[in-house]
C-alpha cells in the first residue's frame, strides 16, 4: 500500500517551507483546539475574548499571564539547552520539585541570613541539577537511556515532594498538605502588577544569558558543534565529555530554579500541585521555541495565555482542565508530525510517471 | 540503445565456457539505458549493461563510480529516473525488493543483508516471506540443503549470525540467494572482506555457479580479480560505462585501470617538473611500533612505525580497511593506542587528548568528512572558524562575531568555496562535496597547521577539485608542515608523495628504492592485501 | 512473618502483576517492531476512564474491559500515524500522548470520578483449591483477565519467535533495510504490531479500573507505564520474560500496603519509591552488567525510508 510512495530526505527544505510547515501545523492545532472547545461547550462569541483579549490584553489576566509564563520559560529553557544536546530530559518536573524542596528546606531551616533569598535560588538550582546528574552519569558511563531514568526520577522526586508535605514540612495550620508560608525576605519581592514578582526578570535573565551563551559565548559555540556533530566537535579537540555535563547540569539548574520561583514567588509554600505539567510544558514551550532560548519566553508567554485561560474557562464554562492538556498534546503531536514535510521529500511512482507532491 | 549492438557483436566465447552458453543461449539481464540523479547530483547516466547466462561478468569502478546505486536499483531499493530493465528477454520494472526475488535476482551486498541476532536459517526464511511458493517450512528446508549440497558450502544454520565469520556470512548470503532461486548473482566487491584462500575459493564457487548457468555479475576495484575470474569486463566511471562487455582476454590491466581512473588521473602520475622537493627539514612526528587493538568488524594497527619530516609529504597507500581509519584516529587521538609511542614535535604525546595535539599544530582531514569534519546543520562560518574559536583565538570567553565572519570571509575567497554566500550564513549541507571539502581545508590548512593528517582527501570529488586539494596540500608542505596522505588511490599518492608507505592488513610496509614504480606499490597493496 | 501473611502477599500479586504485565507485552510487541512508544501512560489512562465509564453506564466487566481496550486503541490512533506514517519523531510525539490520553480522560470522566461499581469477581475455583496454604490464593482466587494475561504471553512469545509474522517483525525492529531488501512491508507490519501492542496497553489500563480498584480517579495510572518502560529493558523484550519481571515489581507493590500492618515504620511516600527506586537500581545493575542491550531490537526508535539503508 505504502510502496509506491517513494520518500526521500531533503538535503535543505526552502525557507517558506518551514516557516509554512511551523504555522500550518499551530494553524491546525488551535482549528482542532477551537472545535474541542465548542464542542465542550464554549460559545463560540467568547473563545476570541477568553483566549486572548481576558489573557493578554486585560491589566489582571496579562498579570496572571506574566506570572504563569515565569516558570515556564525556566521549564522551557532546561528542555531546550538539553535537547540542544540530544539529551531527552522527560524529568524536568523531579529536577522542579527537588529545586522548591531545595529553597524550602533553605528558607524553613533559615539559613543564609540576610542573603536568604538568593541562598534559596541557588539552593533550588543546584537541586535540580542534583536530580539530573544521575541520569547523566548513567548515559555518560554505562550508555543507559536517559528517557527511563529521568522519567522515574520523576515520580520518585514527587513522591519526596508528598512526604514532605505530609510528613516533615507539614503545617499543621492548614487543612491542605502544605508547608507552613514563608516569611516575607524569603518572598520574591512583587513588581506591583498583579501577583507579578520578580522571579520574571530572573526567567527572563536566565533566557537572555543562555541566549548569550548559546550565540556569543566560545563555550556555546563549542557546545553547539557537540549537538550538532559530536564525533566532529570531538575531532576538532573540544572536550565534549566536559561540555556535555555543564549545559545538561545547567539544564537541570533552570528546572530547579523554576520550582525555586514557584515556592518562593507565587506559592509562597510547598504544595503538591508545584510541578503539575512541568515536564510536557518544557518539551512543547522547546518545541515551540525551536530550543532557540531567545524564543522561549515569547512561546512560553503564549502558553501560559492559555494555561491562564483555563482558568477562566473552567470557572465560567465548566471546561476541565484536561482539555487544555489535551490541546498542548495536540499541537505538540501536530508539530512533530509537520516535520514529515521538512524533512522528506514525497514522490508518488506511477508506472513511469513521476509526480512531486509537497 | 545504439549501443546495444555492438556489445552483441563482440559476443565473447567465455573460457571454458562454449557448453553452457551453448546450453542456456542469450541475455539473462539486460539494462539499457540508466539514469538516476539525488537531487542535483547525476549519479548514473545512460547506462547500458547486460550479463548472459553462464558467464561471470566483472563490473570495475572507483568508489563513487555509481556501482551501489546501479546495485541498488536492480534490487528494487531506487527506481531509476528513466532506461529500461530486461531479463531474459522481457520487460520488467522491479518496484520493490520482494519483486526482485521474484525476479530471479540475488545480491550479496557489501554490507550483508543479515539480521545479526538472527540465525542463517531465520535470515532465509525471512527473505523466502517474498516468495508464495516457498511458504511452508518444508520447502524452504528442501532447497536450502539442495543449494548446500550443489555448492558445497558448509555453514552453521542455527547459530546468530552476528557470531559468524565474515566469510561465513557471506556464505549465507550466498546460500540465501541461492535458495530463493536466483538466477542472476550480483556480488559487490566480495573479495574485500576476505582472506587470500576465501577469496580464491569464493572465485571457483562463482565459477561453478555460472557453469550451472548462472549469470554472475561481479563488482569489484581489483584488476588481478577481474583478469583471474572475468569472462567479461564492464567499467563505470562516475556514472558512464566507459567500456563495455569487452571480454577479458584480449585486455591488458593498463587498459582496465585507465578507463577506470580516466585519463586524466593515468596523465597525473607523470609527476611533472618533479615538484621541486625540499630538504627535509626537522622531525615533527615519530610513530614507534604503534598498535592499535582490533574491536568488532575492525583489524587493528600493528606496530607501525612511522616518522615525517617538515615539508615532506609521506603517503600510505592500501585498499580500504586495512586498518587506514584505526591508525589515522590513533594520530589524532581520536582513537586509544593499545601499544607504542608517539612523539610529536619531541613531545610525547601517546595518550595527549586531541586538543593538546592540535595545540602542537596537528590537523586532521578525515576521509567521512560529513561525520568527523564537518557540523552539517551550522553555518559554514562556524564550520571553518571552529577551529580557531577553540585555540581562543577569536576571543577568549566572548567571541568576537565580527572576527569571526571576517575570517570566514576572508578563508571563503582564499580558499574559493563556491555557494556560499559573503559571511558564510549559510549551513554547510548545502555546499556540494568540493565545496564542503574546501571548507574543512580551509579550517585545517591554516598557518599554525605543522602536521596534516589527510585521509582520503579527494575520495567523491571532481577533478577540478582534487587538483584544488593536491595544490593546497603541496602549498602546506612547501611552507614547512609535514604532511600524511592516506588513500586508496594510487595515483594520488604517487603524484604527491616523497615517501611511500602501503598499508596492508594493519600493518606498513614500504617498497624499495626512492621512487618505486606503481608495479611494486600495486603488488605490495594486491599480492597481500 | 506468619503464613497467613504469606498467602494474603502471594494472593495480592497477580492483581498487581497483571496490568504490569499486559502492558509490558503491549510495549513489547511495539518496540520489537522498532517503535518506542511513550505514549504508553497516557493510553492507559483513557483506557482505564472509559473502562470506568462503561461500567458505570452498565455494561458486564467484559464489555467494560473491551470497551476501555478500543478507548486505549482509539486514543493511540493519532500517534500511530504519526510515527508510522508520518515518522514523526518518537518520544515528543509519545509524549504528546501521554497529554492527550492524560487530558481527554481527565476532561471525560469528570463525571464518573470516585464512584464504585461491580467489577470483575474472580474465576470460581473450588474451595479446596483456593484455600490451599501460600499458593492457594494466588493461585486460584483470580479474575479471568490474570489468566488471560499469562496466556497473551504465550501466545505473544510464539508469534514472535516461532512464526513467519513473527520473524519479519523482529527483523523489522532489529534491521529495517534488511527486512526490506528481503520483501519485508517495513511500515505494514509497524502498524500491526503497534495496533496489537496499544489495544494491549488499554487493556491494561481498564483493567486497574475496571477489575483492581472498581472505581475511577484522575491520575489512577501513577507511573505503572513509566515501570513497564523498564520492565521490558528488564525482560529483554521477551513476553517470557516479562512475566517474571511483572512478578517481581507486584510484590514489591503488593508489599507496600502490607509492610505496614507488621509494623514497618517507614514513612509511606518514602516506601512508595520503592518500585521506582528498585527499578533504577535494576537498570544500573544490568547496564553494569551489560545486559540492558541484550535483545533490545537494533533499530529501536529510528525512523526508517528505504533510502536510508
Amino acid at each position: 500500500m505504502l510502496e509506491r510512495v517513494t520518500l526521500e530526505r531533503r538535503a535543505t527544505a526552502p525557507f517558506w517551507l518551514s516557516v509554512a510547515t511551523y504555522l500550518g501545523a499551530v494553524l491546525f492545532a488551535l482549528g482542532l483546539s477551537l472545535i474541542i472547545l465548542t464542542a465542550t461547550g464554549v460559545p463560540r462569541d467568547a473563545l476570541f475574548q477568553e483566549l486572548v483579549m481576558e489573557v493578554f490584553f486585560d491589566r489582571d489576566g496579562l498579570a496572571r499571564t506574566l506570572t504563569a509564563a515565569t516558570p515556564m520559560i525556566l521549564v522551557g529553557l532546561s528542555a531546550a539547552l538539553c535537547l540542544r544536546l540530544k539529551f531527552w530530559n522527560i524529568g524536568i518536573e523531579g529536577q522542579l520539585l527537588l529545586g522548591g524542596i531545595f529553597a524550602t528546606t533553605v528558607a524553613l531551616y533559615d539559613i543564609g541570613g540576610a542573603m536568604r533569598l538568593p541562598v534559596m535560588m541557588l539552593a533550588a538550582a543546584a537541586g535540580g541539577a542534583l536530580w539530573i546528574a544521575l541520569p547523566l552519569l548513567l548515559r555518560l558511563r554505562l550508555g543507559v537511556s536517559e528517557v527511563i531514568v529521568t522519567l522515574l526520577l520523576s515520580k520518585v522526586a514527587f513522591l519526596l515532594l508528598q512526604h514532605m508535605v505530609f510528613g516533615p514540612f507539614r503545617d499543621p495550620t492548614h487543612n491542605f498538605p502544605s508547608s507552613p508560608v514563608l516569611d516575607a525576605v524569603e518572598r520574591l519581592p512583587r513588581l506591583g502588577f498583579g501577583n507579578v514578582h520578580a522571579g520574571l526578570f530572573l526567567a527572563l535573565a536566565a533566557a537572555g544569558l543562555c541566549g548569550l551563551m548559546v550565540h556569543r559565548l566560545r563555550f556555546g559555540f563549542a557546545a553547539n558543534l557537540t549537538g550538532d556533530n559530536p564525533d566532529a566537535a570531538r575531532s576538532l579537540g573540544f572536550p565534549t565529555v566536559r561540555i556535555m555535563v555543564v549545559v545538561i547540569l545547567l539544564g537541570g539548574a533552570m528546572a530547579g530554579l523554576a520550582g525555586g520561583v514557584v515556592v518562593a514567588g507565587t506559592e509562597y509554600r510547598l504544595t503538591q500541585q508545584i510541578g503539575l505539567f512541568a515536564t510536557f510544558n518544557g518539551i512543547v514551550v522547546a518545541a515551540l521555541a525551536r530550543n532557540e532560548p531567545l524564543a522561549v519566553p515569547l512561546v512560553a508567554f503564549l502558553l501560559a495565555g492559555l494555561a491562564v485561560a483555563s482558568g477562566s474557562l473552567k470557572v465560567f464554562y465548566g471546561v476541565s482542565e484536561g482539555i487544555i492538556l489535551t490541546i498542548k498534546g495536540v499541537i505538540l503531536l501536530s508539530l512533530v508530525t509537520a516535520q514529515f514535510f521538512t524533512t522528506f521529500r514525497v514522490t508518488l511512482d506511477r508506472t513511469g510517471t513521476t509526480e512531486r507532491a509537497a | 540503445m545504439s549501443r546495444a549492438a555492438p556489445v552483441a557483436e563482440t559476443r565473447p566465447v567465455p573460457r571454458a565456457l562454449e557448453s553452457a552458453v551453448a546450453r542456456e543461449e542469450g541475455i539473462a539481464l539486460h539494462l539499457r539505458g540508466l539514469c538516476k540523479s539525488f537531487g542535483t547530483a547525476r549519479v548514473l547516466e545512460d547506462v547500458d549493461f547486460s550479463v548472459r547466462a553462464g558467464e561471470i561478468h566483472a563490473l570495475l569502478g572507483e568508489n563513487g563510480a555509481g556501482k551501489s546505486t546501479l546495485m541498488n536499483i536492480l534490487g528494487g531499493i531506487y527506481a531509476a529516473d528513466s532506461g529500461g530493465v530486461e531479463i531474459a528477454g522481457r520487460a520488467v520494472s522491479i518496484n520493490a525488493p520482494a519483486q526482485a526475488l521474484s525476479l530471479g535476482i540475488g545480491m550479496v551486498h557489501q554490507h550483508f543483508r543479515l539480521a545479526g541476532p538472527f540465525t542463517a536459517r531465520e535470515n532465509v526464511a525471512l527473505a523466502a516471506g517474498a516468495l508464495p511458493e516457498l511458504r511452508g517450512r518444508g520447502r524452504l528446508e528442501a532447497r536450502l540443503s539442495e543449494a548446500m549440497a550443489r555448492t558445497g558450502l558448509e555453514v552453521p544454520l542455527d547459530r546468530p549470525v552476528e557470531r559468524l565469520s565474515v566469510a561465513d556470512r557471506q556464505r549465507i548470503e550466498i546460500l540465501k540467494a541461492l535458495s530463493l532461486g536466483a538466477r542472476i548473482l550480483i556480488l559487490d566487491e566480495p573479495t574485500a572482506v576476505l582472506t587470500d584462500e576465501e577469496a580464491g575459493r569464493l572465485l571457483a564457487l562463482m565459477r561453478k555457479l555460472a557453469e550451472d548457468g548462472h549469470a554472475i555479475v561481479f563488482i569489484t576495484h581489483k584488476l588481478r580479480e577481474v583478469i583471474a575470474a572475468g569472462d567479461r569486463v564492464s567499467v563505470l566511471r562516475r556514472g558512464r560505462m566507459v567500456l563495455e562487455g569487452r571480454p577479458v582476454a584480449g585486455i591488458d590491466a593498463e587498459t582496465l585501470a585507465r578507463a577506470m581512473m580516466g585519463e586524466e588521473a593515468v596523465a597525473r602520475t607523470d609527476p611533472g617538473p618533479a615538484a621541486p622537493r625540499r630538504e627535509p627539514g626537522e622531525v615533527l612526528l615519530s610513530a614507534e611500533a604503534l598498535s592499535v587493538a582490533a574491536d568488532a568488524g575492525q583489524g587493528g594497527v600493528h606496530a607501525v612505525s612511522l616518522s615525517l619530516s617538515a615539508g615532506e609529504i609521506a603517503g600510505i597507500a592500501g585498499v580500504g580497511g586495512n586498518g587506514q581509519q584505526e591508525l589515522a584516529e590513533a594520530l589524532v587521538g581520536l582513537r586509544p593506542m593499545s601499544a607504542g609511542r608517539l612523539v610529536l614535535k619531541g613531545r610525547e604525546l601517546s595518550s595527549a587528548p586531541v586538543g593538546a595535539r592540535r595545540d602542537l599544530g596537528l590537523r586532521y582531514i578525515p576521509s567521512d568528512r560529513a561525520r568527523f569534519a564537518l557540523a552539517l546543520n551550522a553555518p559554514l562560518s562556524h564550520n571553518i572558524a571552529a577551529g580557531e574559536v577553540r585555540t581562543g583565538a577569536l576571543g577568549r570567553a566572548l567571541l568576537s562575531p565580527g572576527r569571526l565572519r571576517a575570517l570566514a570571509a576572508r578563508l571563503i575567497a582564499a580558499f574559493d568555496i563556491a555557494g556560499a554566500t559573503a559571511g558564510g550564513a549559510r549551513p554547510v549541507r548545502l555546499l556540494s562535496g568540493g565545496n564542503a571539502q574546501k571548507a574543512v581545508l580551509a579550517r585545517e590548512l591554516d598557518d599554525a597547521a605543522r602536521l596534516i593528517i589527510a585521509h582520503s582527501p579527494t575520495r567523491g570529488l571532481d577533478v577540478a577539485a582534487c587538483r584544488h586539494v593536491h595544490d593546497r596540500l603541496l602549498e602546506a608542505a612547501g611552507r614547512g608542515a609535514a604532511v600524511l596522505i592516506i588513500s586508496e588511490d594510487i595515483e594520488e599518492i604517487m603524484a604527491l608523495s616523497d615517501t611511500i608507505h602501503v598499508m596492508s592488513r594493519g600493518r606498513l610496509t614500504s617498497p624499495q628504492g626512492p621512487r618505486p614504480d606503481r608495479a611494486a606499490i600495486g603488488r605490495l597493496m594486491l599480492g597481500h592485501a | 512473618m506468619t503464613l497467613a501473611f504469606l498467602t494474603a502477599w502471594a494472593g495480592a500479586v497477580p492483581g498487581y502483576m497483571t496490568p504490569l504485565l499486559l502492558a509490558s507485552i503491549g510495549l513489547i510487541l511495539c518496540e520489537r517492531a522498532g517503535v518506542l512508544n511513550l505514549g504508553i501512560e497516557g493510553i492507559m489512562a483513557g483506557a482505564a476512564m472509559a473502562g470506568a465509564v462503561a461500567a458505570l453506564a452498565g455494561l458486564q466487566p467484559a464489555r467494560a474491559l473491551a470497551a476501555g481496550t478500543g478507548a486505549g486503541l482509539l486514543v493511540s490512533v493519532p500517534f500511530i500515524i504519526a510515527v508510522v506514517v508520518f515518522r514523526a519523531p518518537m518520544i515528543p510525539a509519545g509524549l504528546a500522548l501521554v497529554a492527550i490520553g492524560l487530558g481527554a480522560s481527565g476532561a471525560l470522566g469528570r463525571a464518573a470520578a470516585h464512584k464504585n461499581f461491580a467489577g470483575l469477581g474472580n474465576v470460581g475455583f473450588p474451595e479446596a483449591l483456593t484455600g490451599l496454604p501460600l499458593v492457594g490464593r494466588m493461585l486460584f482466587a483470580q479474575d479471568a483477565v490474570v489468566y488471560l494475561a499469562l496466556i497473551v504471553a504465550g501466545r505473544a512469545s510464539f508469534v514472535l519467535f516461532r512464526t513467519r509474522a513473527g520473524l519479519q517483525l523482529r527483523a523489522v525492529g532489529e534491521d529495517p533495510a534488511t527486512a526490506d531488501a528481503s520483501g519485508v512491508d517495513v511500515q505494514l507490519h509497524q502498524l500491526a504490531a503497534c495496533i496489537v501492542g496499544c489495544a494491549l496497553i488499554g487493556l491494561a489500563g481498564a483493567y486497574l479500573s475496571v477489575v483492581g480498584s472498581r472505581t475511577w480517579t484522575e491520575g489512577m495510572v501513577a507511573g505503572r507505564g513509566w515501570i513497564a518502560l523498564a520492565l521490558v529493558v528488564f525482560a529483554q523484550w521477551s513476553p517470557l520474560r516479562a512475566i517474571a519481571g511483572a512478578a517481581v515489581f507486584a510484590s514489591a507493590d503488593a508489599l507496600i500496603p502490607r509492610l505496614q500492618t507488621l509494623g514497618v515504620d517507614v514513612p509511606v511516600y518514602l516506601l512508595s519509591m520503592l518500585p521506582y527506586v528498585l527499578t533504577i537500581g535494576v537498570l544500573v545493575l544490568f547496564a553494569a552488567l551489560g545486559w540492558h542491550r541484550q535483545g533490545e531490537p537494533g533499530h529501536l526508535g529510528r525512523a526508517y525510508i528505504r533510502q536510508d539503508r
